[in-house]
């Protein structure tokens, strides 16, 4: 709650977010951009040990370009993956160069091996601010704004209602970050 | 007495509580390391409560924020029953369900179980603070009790130890597909009575029926998804998975206890526990048949979840279906009554009932079947393991 009393959060300008939030998930997440089925994959086909075919899963998933990682930088991520505690995110800076450049990416392999990490996107970014939680654009791999990114997705889940939870075994984390993604997208319209 | 004086009385006993709680999870099996980061957290969700009785004779009147504000013993002791039974039904599907983890057929599941235990004992332990803090020694008493009882389906269970409140809650859950089917059924109910709860008269019983109930989703769906998974994968025959529908389903409708219940009268009168959908309609209770009402509400719900996962039936596999509420009643007016599992009237002998019920619920046969094909691919997405 922390976050809360610092964000100074509108909840009267949530309500009509909280309303949507079933509706706006399925939207994103069950779009044919977004493969809910590659998705719903991906949380069974990644363990422990991880693997460089793992993390190409992800990739190809998340239509990333191919990694053009040397060996020694790709075990330094997977023994990150291994330390890293949600809601740590300084650990990041702990990374070389090259992987830590590229955060976006970054997040998707720890969305997809810790499940509490949120996928960072850019139109989730704009639902974030669409409702008041001035989250900047990553032009730096700047691993304070992915941490204020998904500690605001997770006050977020702190408040809002119980009606905003689907019967779903997606990560509730993906429930939030899905919905704010079309969420961001309508305030574009 | 202010509220200075109520904080002080009861919190240590809280704590006190703890030592114990640490204890029962050792006792029971579970090893307190898998909790791994996770907390135990009191969470209460006051906006949502509401402030004024919703329903019953006192609707209208301020929501009761603490004992002494309830108007009669009666209903002191009535508040104190239904937390208790609900904390006894969190502690008891850990006690059934920890040992499963072993032998998890992927790592998501297995952290899905986990989680699905983690908030199971923080249900309990919530329900365990409001007994402690806010029902005196009495609340204590029945808060100590609730780590007391040790459900007849731990395979860890020491000879003597009292059994769980509620009959399902003793029944073991000897694999996955019997924890998935319990996710489903089981705490589908459970969403069920946490819903009905949410418009309390008691405060901070709604209140904390909300963080609850966003827990339960991801329950629901992980129960849910697992059985379309096995659906899916179309290893386990669908003749042998209606079986175990068969049996989760009677199951579950019991749990809503007896017909013309004059118990649920009473806490719809005290305003205690509405309606499922008590904020969504306007139409008056038919408080002789409140517990006929959310049963019916949950077998809908049943019956939708079915359509949507006989979608990944494999050609040829016979449809999945939602047997009659008559089926194998064990409480209410179909209990000891022979229907179908299409709901007529079995005409027969009870020779050739007990036959008919071969075939239809899950057999040491059935159990020794699934053992086999538990060694195959059996769900999707299974990590091979030797």
């Amino acid at each position: 709650m922390r976050a809360y009393a610092l964000l100074n959060i509108d909840k009267g300008r949530l309500q009509p977010f909280f309303d949507r939030v079933p509706e706006l998930f399925h939207a994103h997440h069950h779009s044919e951009a977004q493969d809910p089925k590659g998705y719903e994959e991906l949380l069974y086909r990644l363990y422990r040990p991880y693997t460089g075919a793992m993390l190409d899963m992800v990739d190809r998933w998340a239509v990333f370009d191919e990694r053009d990682w040397r060996e020694d930088v790709q075990l330094e991520v997977m023994l990150f993956l291994y330390a890293i505690r949600y809601p740590d995110t300084l650990l990041i800076e702990s990374l070389s160069d090259k992987a830590r450049s590229d955060l976006p990416r970054l997040s998707s392999y720890l969305h997809f091996t810790k499940h509490t990490y949120a996928i960072w996107d850019e139109d989730t970014r704009k639902g974030l601010c669409r409702l008041g939680i001035e989250i900047p654009p990553l032009d730096s791999a700047e691993p304070y704004i992915y941490g204020a990114y998904i500690s605001s997705i997770e006050l977020l889940k702190d408040i809002a209602p119980f009606t905003c939870f689907l019967e779903h075994d997606v990560p509730r984390q993906r429930l939030f970050q899905a919905a704010l993604a079309s969420w961001g997208r309508e305030g574009d319209d | 007495m202010g509220p200075t004086d109520v904080v002080e009385d009861y919190e240590p006993n809280f704590e006190a509580w703890i030592d114990q709680f640490n204890d029962w999870q050792k006792r029971i099996g579970f090893d307190p390391a898998w909790l791994g980061d996770y907390r135990f957290e009191i969470k209460f969700d006051w906006d949502i409560a509401g402030d004024t009785i919703e329903f019953g004779d006192f609707e209208g009147m301020p929501k009761w924020n603490r004992r002494m504000q309830v108007p009669q013993q009666s209903i002191r002791d009535a508040i104190i029953s239904m937390v208790s039974v609900q904390g006894d039904t969190e502690f008891a599907s850990v006690e059934q369900q920890w040992h499963l983890l072993d032998s998890a057929p992927t790592e998501y599941d297995r952290k899905s179980a986990m989680r699905i235990m983690c908030e199971e004992q923080r249900h309990g332990w919530q329900m365990a603070y409001v007994l402690c803090n806010y029902f005196g020694e009495h609340g204590i008493r029945e808060a100590q009790k609730l780590i007391e009882r040790n459900s007849g389906g731990n395979p860890q269970r020491e000879e003597g130890e009292a059994q769980r409140l509620l009959g399902s809650f003793n029944e073991p859950i000897d694999h996955w597909l019997d924890f998935f089917m319990f996710t489903h059924f089981i705490d589908r109910d459970g969403k069920f009575q946490l819903k009905m709860l949410s418009t309390s008269s008691f405060k901070p019983l709604a209140a904390s029926m909300g963080p609850m109930l966003k827990e339960e989703s991801f329950h629901l769906g992980t129960g849910a998804n697992g059985i379309r998974r096995i659906v899916k994968q179309g290893v386990i025959p669908c003749a042998l998975l209606q079986r175990y529908i068969n049996k989760w389903t009677s199951t579950g409708l019991d749990l809503f206890g007896v017909d013309e219940s004059t118990s649920a009268q009473w806490a719809y009168v005290y305003g205690i526990k509405g309606r499922y959908d008590e904020r969504e309609v306007d139409t008056p209770a038919v408080r002789e048949h409140l517990n006929e009402e959310s049963r019916m509400h949950y077998f809908e719900e049943l019956k939708l979840e079915m359509e949507r996962i006989n979608k990944s039936r494999h050609e040829g596999e016979p449809e999945l279906y939602i047997p009659s509420d008559k089926f194998h009643r064990g409480i209410g007016k179909f209990a000891g009554v022979h229907h179908t599992t299409h709901g007529e009237p079995f005409e027969g002998s009870d020779e050739e009932w007990q036959e008919y019920l071969r075939g239809m619920l899950p057999s040491d046969e059935d159990e020794a079947t699934l053992k086999e094909l538990f060694k195959q691919e059996w769900i999707q997405y299974r990590e091979w393991k030797e």
